[in-house]
């Protein structure tokens, strides 16, 4: 990074953000523009409806209007920060639970990838596109029934009638496999 | 759960992918909140977790959404700077008090007099100070309830006034014949609102709403009176999205409300 908070071309989502605490709308409207496509597209993914995902969108950028002075990047990323909540405000909409609102300064969420350009992003749609496509059906299923369903392991293994142990394991493979992909 | 003090690392990547039944996920959470080296290997796990994002189909929002957030922060802007409070009661902490001269002359005792009367005045405006900045919190609470409040009725808003909104009239039953009531739900958001003129219950007493779906059983929609959630004389209830509803009825149950009907009927309206 440099001093002036930018990576090449890319302005660091921690320097747009410090401009956020000051009350920059224009710092906003480049955070919305770089994470609004992801993290709508999460939320609609999970919830299978554009108006409810959505409001999710709006509601976090608020909140990141509100309270970003409150963030500490020594606790994670940003964009880790936006696609956990996204993912946790969706899951808690759907199974209409009263979830506890995430605030940025707390649940940190280390993304050891970047992100910050849609160049990164493309590049790591592709590879998440790819371990998921070769991961065997049964993993893909556990995997995505946690994580865009919010079920449980006891759910899941109710779901397709296997032993606890193997959801477990078939999470903690698939898991593996999409490490990797992380470096 | 725990590999000698720590969590295991399996326990915080399912914790981390929302996997964990909410008990285990409490008890594993409890233990990540006092313990830094676990606190950093779930950040690390949400991360690893958070990238599943990227295998949802990606979509680009509407253009208006961005539009309307832009409007939602102007609007928050311009009612925390009605708000701000002016910074013209700093206190000086004294600096400018004059010194004593080593002299113990007549002066000596009109200056430390004046020094007094000035710490005085500067406790009285540290005081002032403390006051506004309590009352400027609680214009910022009331700032937000405000906020809050309009949010809610623009939600009640769309719902009343979007075209895929049901309207089904209730009617009294049995004993409760000359009782009516109104329901308004959208089965896109989940939203039911309802009004209705009911007798009074005895305090171990409620009334309470139900959606009953094309399949299945009765769905809780909330509480007509004490535990419920109302808007004016307006209750409001938000079930599963896109729930197909047969018909609304309302029953009499426990003070509190009960997970399916066991009371008798007063309200009843097919949709």
């Amino acid at each position: 990074m440099r001093a002036n908070g930018t990576t090449g071309e890319t302005t660091t989502d921690w320097s747009l953000l410090a401009r956020v605490g000051q009350k920059d709308e224009e710092a906003l409207s480049a955070l919305y523009d770089r994470y609004s496509g992801l993290v709508f597209s999460e939320a609609k993914r999970i919830l299978r409806d554009t108006g409810a995902a959505e409001e999710i969108l709006q509601d976090l950028f608020y909140q990141v209007w509100r309270t970003a002075e409150r963030f500490d990047p020594a606790k994670g990323s940003l964009a880790g920060w936006l696609l956990v909540a996204a993912r946790n405000r969706a899951i808690s909409k759907l199974r209409r639970k009263t979830g506890k609102t995430e605030d940025l300064d707390e649940n940190g969420v280390s993304l050891s990838i970047d992100v910050e350009s849609h160049a990164a992003q493309n590049l790591l749609l592709d590879k998440v596109r790819t371990v998921m496509g070769s991961l065997p059906e049964s993993q893909r299923e556990a995997l995505e029934c946690a994580y865009f369903e919010g079920m449980s392991h006891t759910e899941i293994a109710e779901k397709t009638g296997q032993p606890l142990g193997t959801v477990k394991t078939r999470i903690r493979s698939a898991m593996e496999a999409l490490k990797k992909v992380l470096g | 759960m725990s590999n000698g003090e720590h969590i295991r690392l399996e326990e915080l990547e399912l914790l981390a992918l929302g996997a964990l039944p909410e008990d285990e996920a409490a008890a594993v959470q409890a233990h990540v909140s006092g313990c830094g080296e676990c606190a950093l290997k779930l950040a690390q796990e949400r991360g690893s977790a958070a990238v599943l994002a990227f295998a949802a189909k990606q979509e680009k929002p509407a253009g208006t959404i961005k539009a309307e957030l832009m409007a939602r922060i102007r609007a928050n802007r311009e009612s925390e700077e009605r708000l701000a409070l002016p910074a013209r009661l700093r206190a000086d902490g004294g600096a400018a008090l004059p010194r004593l001269g080593a002299r113990g002359n007549w002066w000596n005792w009109v200056l430390a007099t004046a020094a007094v009367a000035l710490a005085l005045v500067s406790f009285g405006l540290s005081w002032q100070n403390r006051r506004m900045a309590a009352e400027l919190q609680k214009e910022r609470q009331a700032a937000d309830t405000l906020i809050r409040d309009r949010e809610q009725i623009e939600k009640l808003v769309g719902v009343l006034a979007a075209p895929d909104t049901v309207t089904v009239k209730l009617a009294g039953v049995g004993d409760a014949a000359n009782t009516s009531g109104l329901v308004k739900f959208n089965p896109k958001t989940g939203m039911v609102l309802y009004a209705a003129e009911l007798p009074k219950l005895p305090a171990d007493k409620s009334y309470q709403m139900w959606l009953v779906p094309a399949n299945g059983a009765p769905i809780n929609a909330g509480l007509l009176g004490a535990g419920g959630h109302a808007w004016g004389n307006l209750w409001t209830a938000e079930v599963p999205l896109n729930t197909q509803a047969k018909a609304f009825a309302v029953t009499i149950e426990p003070a509190g409300g009960m997970p399916q009907p066991t009371g008798p009927k007063v309200l009843l309206g097919a949709t």
